[in-house]
Formats: C-alpha cells, structure tokens, sequence
C-alpha cells in the first residue's frame, strides 16, 4: 500500500501565471527512497511543499487534484497535522532555526506533536547523535557553520521519526563525505524518502527510484537503472561524469597569498602559514571539508579580510561572490543591482547579465527571481566590472547540472583573468579549474 | 538566575521607572540598567546601547523645541507654522530629561533582556502564553539578525570594490534589510508550520527547577513596581 500519493495534482502559486505542477501523479512506498530531478525552477522544491501540505494551506494559489500523506487528504488536513507522518527538511538551514539553542530547536518539533516530556530530551540527543553532532546540543545556533546548521536541520526532522521524510537539497552546504553520510543515514532509517539534488552523482548512487520533473510536469518516474539510462540520453548532465580541462598556460601573477595566518578570535586560527599564487589565464579550485578555512582563504585573496600575519598582494581589480545570492537584492532592478559594480552603467551590466542567462531580465526585481537565478544575478554583478581576480564562493549552490555545464563554460571562456573557485561539487571543479587545491581539516594547503 | 524571575525582575524596573515622579529616581533606575548591560559582551552590546540612548538623547533634544510650558525662557527663537513659537524654557528641559531617563530606562531594561536572558528556557518555562513568548522572543532576535544581514551586505557591496559610504550609502541598505527579514520571517513561518507549531496537544521539554533566587528576584520585581507607584 502506497505511503503517500499525489493524482493528477496541479497547483499555480498566487503571483505566478504558469502552474508550478502541472498533472503530477505518484505513489510512494514504505521506504522507498525517491530521488527528484530536474533543473532549477521544474517544481521539485513544490512537490515536496504538497507532501507536507504546505501547499496548498500556506502558501495559497490554485490548488486540483488529490494528495494523501498516510491516508490524510491534505486538502481536509494541514501541515500541522501531517507533521510526524511526514518531517521536511528546506533548503535554506539559516531560515528555518526557531530556538537559540541546538538542543531545543531539535526537540521544537516534538513538543509540537506532544511526545511525553520526559521523552523529548532523550530523542532529541538521539537524533543529534545520529547526524554526529551530539557534542553540539548545548551551543547557540549563532555560531555554527553552515554544514553544522543543515546537520541540525536534519536532526530535528529525524526527532520526529516520520514515516515519510522530504529532503529539500539536504547536502548543498555538506562537503562530499559528510553528505554521503547524511545520505546513507536516510537511507538506513528504512523509512521513505524524497529528496532533491543538485549534486545528483551520491544520490543516484543511493536512491531506489528517480523522478524528473520539467517545467511541473513529470517526464520521468522509474527505477535508478532506468532511470540513468534515460537521463544519460535526454539529459546528459545529470550522469556524464565531465570530461576533464585541457590546463592552460598560466600568465602573470595576479594574487600572492604568503605564510598567511588568519584567526577570528585570539586563539582560534582558521588558516595558518597558508601560500597560494593565483595567475592571470588560471582556474584554480579550493576544496575541503567544512570549517577548513576555505571561505576565509577566499576573502584574504580578495581582500575583504587583513591577515593577522603574512601577506596578501594582489595586481589590478579583485571581485567576491558571496555564498548568499539574497545579499545581491540591494537595487529594484537586476540591471541597477548589476550596475552597482560599474559606477552605474548599465550598458556594460546588461551583457554580464546576457552572459549568465538572463537577458529579458533587466527591469525584473532581484526579490523575484527564483534561487537559481538569483545565484546568476550575483554571478552577473561579479563578472559585471571584468575584474583581474575573480573569487568565486559556492557559485553552484542550487544551481542544477545543464547550468552548471554552462557556468563550466563561461568561466572557461575567460582568460584574461585569474580565477578562485571555493567548491564542495568536485565534479564541477574537475570539470572547470586548471588547478585544485585542497584545504585539509588540519588547515594545510595541499595542491592536488 | 532562570529567565522567567529575571524577566518579571527587569519588567518591575522598567514599570519602575515609568510610575516614578522624580526625575533622580529615574535616572538611578537608568544608571543601574546601563551597567547591567554594560556587563554584556561589547560586539552583542553596542546596537541596542547606540538604539537606546540614541532615542532618549533625541527625545531630550526635540521635546523643548515642541512643547509649550511655562517657565524662565533660555532661548527664544522663531514662530513656525504648526509648531507655534520655538523657545526652550526650564520647566521644558526638566520634562524632556524626566521622559528621556524615563525611555532610556525601558530601553535599557529591554537591552538587558535581550542580552543577558537565555530565551529558549524563557519559553520553555512560560505556563501560559506560549505562543506569544515564543513571538517575542524571535522578534528580540531581530536585531542580532540584521545586524548580520547588514555585515552580509556590506561584504557584497565591497566584494564589488564599492564601500558604502557616509550616512546615505549606509541607510540604502535599510530597505534591502527590511525586506530581508520580511522575506525569513515568511520562510521561517513555513517551517514552523511544517514542523507542527500550533498543533493542539503540544508538550514542553520540562523546565529546570528554580533556585532560592528566583522567588527573591519575583518578590523583587513586584516590590520595585510598588516602591516605583508609591515613594519614587
């Protein structure tokens, strides 16, 4: 018997013209493990919405079609209701924290379905045990990095031991092996899963079953097997392992990291005796797990932080891109927020924003747009003022494969330019950098 | 000290302060709360301090300007429209200094709450009104949280070689942050729905017990708010 099932479901959010699902109809087993493709904008993060009933009941819109979550019609029966049947986990860990403590946001849900107070306590250091972060149940949420924050995240939804757990981009602040166990964890618990990636290489390894969605409407629902064969031939990105870079000759010095030693409080160094050289022409990926320093190696080289000892040198103009596309929103327009790089002109912000896939987009609010296409605004107002050293901070953060393979080669086309890329997607850094350099837990450079 | 008797505490100084008659008691109320919240770490302190003395001081410095009482004239200036005659009498300046002690006074309590009390045992411990403790106490992250938006903002802007600069290029960031947490707060609003938040039936992780100084700082509040109404 089916866990959960959608019929013919369509739904239009109240201030969009196109249905974001258009006819979506699926059954999901006991524990099951689903995986849901498809590029940015497709719908997915939508469906996970009407599993849990938050569509159609918060967000509003035009709502047909049948949705059962463990024999619950979600049109008589809210989210509220749903919630231990079904535990969602959204993209975005900074939005959804309510408590200022670890431990008590983790037992936040299970106050709310009424376990037995002297249960909550007891489960909710289970489920943080679970992710590995037991050690963390007394520290302020303030102060964790983005990856402990999604691992907590998680907890809180695996507290309330569901039946069915919807995964929204569960890995997209983990470094490769801590998202390979998160996902193994969900796939452990033998409780049904429905997930979404954009880093799908790990959870096509994992997963029972893969569903597609484009444009809302569902083109594909099938067993893993299947499923990579048809994806291999209607979208290729999605499995094809990229073929590696040709290295390029590199040019003149742009940016001199030396013996760099960095700390944000007096004791607690991030980097220490760090060297890197970045040239004109190169490509260079930073990778490492997280907390390694990587996002502070980045701001020295682009000099939005002073080394405490060391020195950074840097030739010509010097471009940051931020993890958080949201900081890109400061204009009304996506051209003026483009043009703030360039004094203003938006004859030379109008083609940055062409290059990154958004011509027709000048006069559209930032707010607006959808989070793929707010990462390529910000991508936009970095590339805008053709800076000699552009940093790139996760630039494919919610940004789907056949994107991505574009972004590939936009940055390769550049080669008047140094390059950093800080990245957990290894196979985007294989695929775009001429060089990769690895921070290890124990903050050393090692250049792979 | 457990927050919930902390918190009465600082609400009976704050009802203290504003029920007092005199203008020395009220400053001494102030003075008290300003080195309690002078004790929190600098970095979380100073934008509730800059917020709460920033008012008070433009409270004392407009109210002279528009009001009209009785009194020796220290400067007479000229007649607006609306407003009446300019001028600044003594009995002006002492009602402006009594109603800004009296608002640093409450903003202080207010800044001490917020900087000193664990909120999360605040709403674990609330026998009623869960829902609205649990209101304030997200409200009273608001600050911590924009004053990061703001970091993040400013740290986009320069990663685009451009500094806000002066009082204007600083306040363009203001409806960016606004519309900001407008935008958390519904995603936040989400997850709560979605992880069960005003579902009927709902259990508490059970509270500490108190001590012997939460029933002394309850006696406290309730004998600040008296001497506040009475003697002060």
């Amino acid at each position: 018997m089916a866990l959960a099932r959608t019929e013919q479901l369509c739904f239009t959010y109240p201030s969009s013209a196109a249905p974001a699902l258009r006819d979506v109809s699926l059954c999901l087993a006991p524990g099951q493990v689903t995986l849901v493709l498809g590029p940015s904008g497709s719908g997915k993060s939508t469906l996970l919405r009407a599993l849990a009933g938050l569509v159609p009941h918060f967000h509003g819109g035009s709502f047909s079609g049948v949705v059962e979550v463990g024999g619950l019609d979600t049109r008589r029966h809210g989210p509220a209701e749903l919630t231990g049947t079904v535990a969602t986990l959204f993209q975005d860990p900074e939005d959804q924290v309510v408590f200022t403590r670890v431990l008590n946001e983790v037992a936040f849900g299970l106050e709310n379905v009424g376990v037995p107070p002297a249960q909550i306590e007891r489960r909710a250091l289970a489920a943080l045990a679970s992710v590995g972060i037991e050690h963390l149940a007394d520290r302020p949420v303030m102060e964790l990095s983005g990856g402990e924050l999604q691992r907590v995240c998680l907890a809180a939804t695996l507290a309330l031991d569901p039946q069915l757990l919807l995964l929204d981009e569960p890995t997209s602040q983990l470094d490769p092996e801590a998202a390979r166990a998160v996902l193994e964890l969900a796939r452990r618990r033998g409780i049904a899963v429905l997930l979404t990636e954009q880093r799908p290489a790990l959870p096509l390894e994992l997963c029972d079953r893969v569903v597609f969605l484009d444009r809302g409407c569902l083109e594909f629902d099938g067993a893993r097997e299947d499923a990579i064969g048809w994806l291999g031939r209607h979208h290729p990105a999605f499995v094809s392992a990229p073929a590696p870079v040709l290295q390029r000759a590199a040019g003149e010095l742009v940016c001199s990291v030396e013996d760099v030693s960095f700390a944000y409080s007096d004791s607690l160094y991030v980097l220490q005796d760090a060297n890197l050289e970045l040239r004109r022409g190169e490509i260079v990926a930073l990778v490492g797990s997280n907390g390694s320093g990587k996002t502070t190696l980045a701001k020295l080289a682009a000099g939005l932080l002073e080394p405490g000892s060391g020195r950074v040198e840097r030739r010509g103009r010097a471009t940051y891109l931020s993890q958080d596309p949201g900081r890109y929103t400061l204009r009304e327009r996506a051209d003026e927020e483009v043009g703030i790089g360039v004094e203003g002109d938006l004859e030379r912000a109008r083609p940055a924003l062409a290059a990154v896939g958004l011509a027709g987009y000048d006069a559209r609010h930032p707010r607006d747009l959808s989070s793929g296409e707010r990462e390529r605004l910000a991508l936009a107002a970095v590339l805008a003022p053709a800076p000699d050293l552009l940093v790139l901070d996760e630039p494919t953060r919610g940004v789907d494969p056949e994107r991505k393979l574009e972004l590939g080669s936009l940055l390769r086309a550049a080669d008047d330019r140094a390059t950093l890329l800080v990245t957990h997607d290894l196979a985007f850094a294989a695929a775009v950098a001429d060089r990769v350099v690895s921070l290890s837990p124990e903050r050393e450079l090692v250049h792979v | 000290m457990r927050p919930a008797p902390a918190a009465a505490l600082l609400f009976g100084l704050a009802a203290a302060a504003l029920l007092a008659r005199h203008t020395v008691s009220v400053a001494v109320l102030t003075i008290v709360l300003l080195i309690v919240c002078l004790y929190a770490p600098a970095p979380r302190r100073w934008p509730y301090l800059v917020g709460a003395l920033g008012s008070a001081l433009a409270l004392f410095v407009i109210t002279p300007f528009v009001e009209q009482l009785p009194g020796t004239v220290l400067w007479a200036g000229p007649a607006l429209p609306v407003v009446g005659t300019l001028d600044v009498t003594t009995t002006e300046l002492s009602g402006a200094l009594f109603n800004a002690c009296r608002l640093a006074a409450v903003s202080l309590a207010f800044t001490a709450y917020a900087l000193w009390l664990d909120h999360d045992r605040l709403v674990q411990s609330a026998g009623f009104a869960r829902r609205s403790v649990l209101a304030v106490a997200l409200a009273t992250r608001l600050v911590p949280t924009l004053e990061r938006d703001a970091v993040g903002l400013v740290e986009a802007l320069r990663g685009r070689g451009v500094e806000p600069e002066g009082l204007r290029g600083r306040a363009r960031l203001l409806s960016p942050l606004l519309a900001g947490s407008l935008e958390r707060s519904l995603n936040l609003a989400e997850a709560m729905e979605a992880r069960g938040f005003g579902r009927v039936g709902g259990t508490r992780l059970p509270a500490p017990p108190w001590g012997r100084r939460e029933p002394l700082a309850l006696v406290a509040a309730v004998l600040a708010v008296v001497v506040g109404a009475l003697w002060l």
